[in-house]
């Protein structure tokens, strides 16, 4: 299936409420308080329940606390009232999730997608020099530790999708793994 | 995370061992920082012993990429590998970063 985040050949952040990634029918539920401190801790209650096999060396849970992160930081402010509620499913061959946090939503999710197309222009032409302007989406709320990239590589890495809800305080992802026989994927056998 | 400085000739080479995430990927770049202030210009970070990066450890590594380029001094990035290869992939900075698979191939490049 092609992947929904496709516009004109560039990978887009959608907002679609109805889409069926946020439907938790079957998925199992954490709830935690936003404390920056147990962000990690957060991720490994959620992925401790995936195969294995998908975790690929710890790049599943890289990429889940990436999301939580921004559920607890940039949501919820880190306000410890406020809490993050994470929905998932895993199987050898898929990873879901709905994470949604108490805040305002993400509001720069337009600029951010259009920062994203100058980025891959940039990419595309390998002109390594602009790009230096846009390898880091920075906002007025951005602080120092924050590295700006990490919906770059969520948006690759979460291939059968990743949706907002139309108040963007929650983002449902899909990332499909290839079926695995006698321990090799079969696309690599 | 733990952070080991050595040198080989002119370049320092920054061992960095542990994992590059939200709580301390900002210790690289402070170091970085004190370096450049006292004056080093040849920099070489080895993460051969790096099994995890987050957007926070990227950010760091595009940070001192971005400050060394514009000073015209000289970085290599090496020994990348597993996760934290993938995750640069995924961010398409393979390009971006001055990377080499080997110290002995970073110090080649610094005499370049």
């Amino acid at each position: 299936m092609a992947n929904e985040n496709l516009r004109n050949g560039i990978l887009e952040i959608r907002v679609d409420e109805n889409s069926p990634l946020f439907d938790k029918t079957g998925m199992l539920h954490k709830e935690f308080p936003s404390d920056f401190r147990q962000i990690r801790y957060f991720t490994l209650l959620v992925v401790q329940s995936a195969p294995p096999d998908i975790k690929e060396i710890n790049l599943l849970e890289q990429q889940i606390s990436e999301i939580i992160k921004n559920a607890v930081k940039h949501g919820n402010k880190c306000n410890p009232e406020k809490k993050v509620r994470v929905w998932y499913s895993f199987s050898p061959e898929h990873a879901h999730l709905v994470v949604e946090d108490e805040g305002e939503g993400f509001r720069d999710l337009e600029k951010w997608n259009e920062f994203n197309r100058k980025r891959q222009a940039c990419l595309e032409k390998a002109d390594f020099e602009t790009l230096a302007d846009y390898v880091s989406f920075r906002t007025a709320r951005s602080d120092d530790n924050d590295g700006g990239n990490a919906l770059f590589a969520a948006l690759e890495y979460w291939d059968g999708g990743f949706v907002f809800n139309q108040k963007r305080n929650a983002v449902a992802m899909l990332k499909r793994f290839p079926k695995r026989r006698m321990g090799l994927a079969a696309d690599e056998s | 995370m733990e952070l080991k400085i050595r040198k080989s000739g002119e370049n320092y080479i920054i061992d960095v061992n542990g994992e590059m995430d939200l709580y301390n990927s900002y210790r690289l770049k402070e170091l970085v920082m004190k370096m450049l202030e006292k004056k080093v210009e040849r920099f070489i970070i080895n993460l051969e012993n790096v099994d995890y990066i987050d957007s926070s450890g990227i950010g760091a590594l595009i940070y001192i990429c971005s400050t060394i380029k514009k000073l015209n001094l000289k970085l290599v990035i090496t020994n990348i590998h597993g996760s934290v290869k993938k995750v640069i992939e995924l961010t398409k900075l393979m390009g971006y970063f001055p990377i080499t698979q080997s110290i002995e191939e970073a110090l080649e490049r610094m005499e370049a």
